[in-house]
């Protein structure tokens, strides 16, 4: 879960990490007064989680107080995927005269995190090619013992800082590791860290994003949710243990495992159509939160036919023809669902199911998913 | 005879009288699997399933009365980190985490703690190991697959079933199915897999399980093009899907590279893998 710009920035100032001054502001009322406070150039920054921010004209330097209402407006009328601008954050300019990436990011195949810092700092260093050309340094960390000083130090070397400036980068690289660890971050990254002319370091941008699997432990991250990120059903699926992920189409897909989702889209795809959500209910559901994940997908209008492609290992299948039948008898709406049931439990699952009405049952996803493309082509007509 | 899990493998379960832990030990037993106890802290003393499996606190004590050598974890998730490293320090070998979603930086922890151990961790979000006949060492369906020749290593549970259940019908059987699991960092990945195939003589040919996310099933390619002796078949599930469909199921994690993308079934391609593009066309391409 990545979190706002300036939900990040706040959690570094309170670690001690110097930054930019900075406020929030909901309208170009408090972007105005806020700018005349901490004086003139501010830079505006657009609040989004969307990719893409400078590119669509959400990041401005202002100079004085005549142009800011009108460049805050702009601001606002942004929309970026869908998503309109709700805030913005007015940060102090200043100049500097370089760039560093600083971060620490998870390497999942090997299981540790790792510090990395680059030479190339700024928008374009992740930009596949300027990355590979920056001198780049990555340190595994072992987490039982900890980012030790010594790393930092054969990360600094190996780049050719100057140790004038070792002890700065070593101390935003121990804080940032606290952050990581402390929020249970899967990333926590200073991208651009820039050098002043008074030869200061500051994190200038920065982009923490949250481990879902941490949020029970993390419960401030859990309510502060961003609407803009999780939509409703997003939020409302994670109650229930649910993976709930949207796409444009219009068949809604329910699914034991990641691996069985890619599967029933790659079999839509192949004839040419896309799901409205796909519903990971993941090992082990119980039949209440499959009720849940039906019951959100005959309450979504964008859903007309929905896909339930099960093979139990741990879910079983008894329990999820209970929790079908229970939305199905709950809910008001009716919607064609095609089923496919196996594995463990699969013949008192199906004999559950044996009188249940608008169910269609098959024995293979691509079976389900042809059944499911030809009922809509048929509902077109 | 088989990787992982064989016919003299004592199993012991780590949260018998949960749910699903429960349920599923009582597979294992009508299935004829060697489980030989389990473990729920405070109801140390008690037996299970008539009398017949000793519940213990904890899994050293498990292991000096019985000396389990592996362990299936059924803890909820924010337990399981717990769980798989009190199996490492009392010496269990082969650890199977079932239960999946575990916090990262606990898995971190337990990555840190497996290097300094002789233990082997399958999974989190492991189906578990299934060795047809013998053992099923986790939460695979009953009779699904039958006794054969052929290992299978999936990233996926269901599509591990899937395969299963399409090899038994089509009357070829399997030596050992292994199911990494799902979460984003695992213990055992496909090279090491391979090499225990590589090195087990009822095995005679391997069916690669593999998706989106991570280079793992790269590594591994390059491991069968320099060293595997034995004939390699892949179903890579998820390469068609553009990135924009893939990228809601890696913002957990974000380890989705679209340097990686695609790359998968070349390489394995390259390394004189069989790949099939459709569950159907497994069969045809198996040496029977």
């Amino acid at each position: 879960m990545k979190l706002h710009e300036y939900q990040a920035k706040s959690i570094l100032k309170k670690a001690g990490i110097p930054l930019p001054v900075s406020h929030l502001a909901g309208n170009a009322g408090q972007v105005k007064r806020i700018s005349n406070e901490i004086g003139y150039p501010v830079v505006l920054k657009a609040q989004t989680l969307e990719a893409g921010r400078g590119h669509a004209g959400g990041v401005r330097i202002v100079h004085n107080e005549n142009e800011i209402e009108n460049v805050s407006n702009e601001i606002f009328k942004l929309v970026l995927n869908q998503q309109p601008i709700q805030f913005i954050l007015v940060e102090k300019a200043f100049t500097f005269y370089k760039e560093y990436y600083l971060g620490i990011i998870s390497d999942l195949d090997e299981g540790t995190p790792v510090l990395r810092i680059s030479e190339a700092g700024g928008a374009t260093f992740l930009e596949a090619e300027s990355f590979k050309d920056a001198l780049t340094v990555d340190q595994a960390i072992d987490i039982n013992r900890g980012l030790k000083d010594y790393q930092i130090r054969e990360v600094l070397v190996n780049l050719g800082i100057a140790p004038n400036y070792w002890k700065q980068f070593q101390v935003i690289a121990r804080k940032l590791y606290e952050v990581y660890r402390q929020n249970d971050a899967s990333l926590a990254e200073i991208n651009s860290l820039v050098l002043t002319e008074l030869d200061q370091l500051y994190a200038l941008d920065v982009k923490i994003s949250i481990d879902t699997q941490s949020l029970y432990r993390q419960e401030a991250f859990f309510d502060a949710l961003d609407p803009s990120y999780f939509g409703w059903e997003e939020r409302e699926a994670m109650k229930y243990n649910l993976d709930y992920h949207s796409f444009p189409g219009e068949i809604g897909c329910i699914v034991n495992g990641m691996g069985l989702a890619y599967l029933t889209m790659e079999q839509l795809l192949l004839i040419n159509h896309l799901p409205a959500a796909v519903i990971d209910i993941r090992g082990g559901a119980t039949s209440s939160s499959i009720t849940s994940a039906l019951g959100m997908l005959l309450a979504n209008q964008q859903v007309k036919v929905i896909i339930v492609n099960i093979f139990g290992g741990m879910t079983h299948c008894d329990e999820t023809a209970q929790g079908l039948i229970q939305a199905l008898e709950e809910s008001t709406r009716k919607k064609p669902v095609f089923l496919r049931l196996e594995g463990t439990n699969g013949t008192p699952g199906l004999d559950l199911l044996l009188k249940t009405e608008n169910l269609t049952l098959f024995r293979s996803t691509e079976a389900l998913v042809n059944a499911a493309a030809t009922w809509l082509r048929g509902d077109e007509q | 005879m088989s990787v992982l899990i064989n016919a003299d493998s004592r199993i012991m379960v780590q949260g018998i009288t949960g749910k699903r832990g429960r349920f599923h030990a009582l597979q294992m037993l009508a299935t004829g699997s060697q489980l030989i106890g389990g473990t729920s802290p405070g109801k140390g003393g008690e037996w299970c399933f008539d009398g017949r499996i000793p519940i213990f606190d904890t899994v050293s004590e498990c292991v000096q009365s019985t000396n389990a050598d592996v362990s299936i974890i059924f803890v909820p998730p924010h337990a399981t980190a717990d769980a798989i490293l009190e199996a490492i320090d009392a010496g269990i070998k082969t650890i199977i985490s079932i239960t999946g979603s575990i916090p990262l930086h606990d898995m971190m922890t337990v990555k840190s703690a497996l290097k300094n151990s002789e233990a082997v961790l399958v999974g989190p979000n492991s189906p578990g190991v299934l060795v047809p006949g013998i053992a099923n060492a986790g939460i695979f369906p009953n009779n699904l697959a039958m006794r054969g020749n052929v290992g299978i290593v999936s990233r996926s549970g269901t599509l591990c079933y899937e395969v299963l259940d399409c090899l038994t019908q089509a009357g070829i059987g399997v030596s050992t199915a292994v199911g990494l699991g799902d979460d984003p960092i695992i213990g055992i990945d496909f090279l090491t897999c391979l090499e225990l195939f590589e090195a087990d003589p009822r095995t005679d040919q391997i069916i690669m399980i593999g998706g989106p996310g991570g280079d793992s099933e790269i590594k591994a390619a390059s491991y069968i093009n320099s060293q595997l002796t034995k004939p390699v078949i892949a179903w890579i599930v998820g390469e068609n899907l553009a990135l924009p469909l893939l990228r809601p199921f890696f913002d957990k994690s974000g380890n989705l590279s679209s340097e990686v993308l695609n790359k998968k079934t070349r390489s394995l391609k390259e390394a004189g893998v069989l790949i099939a593009n459709k569950i159907e066309e497994i069969p045809s391409l198996i040496n029977r």
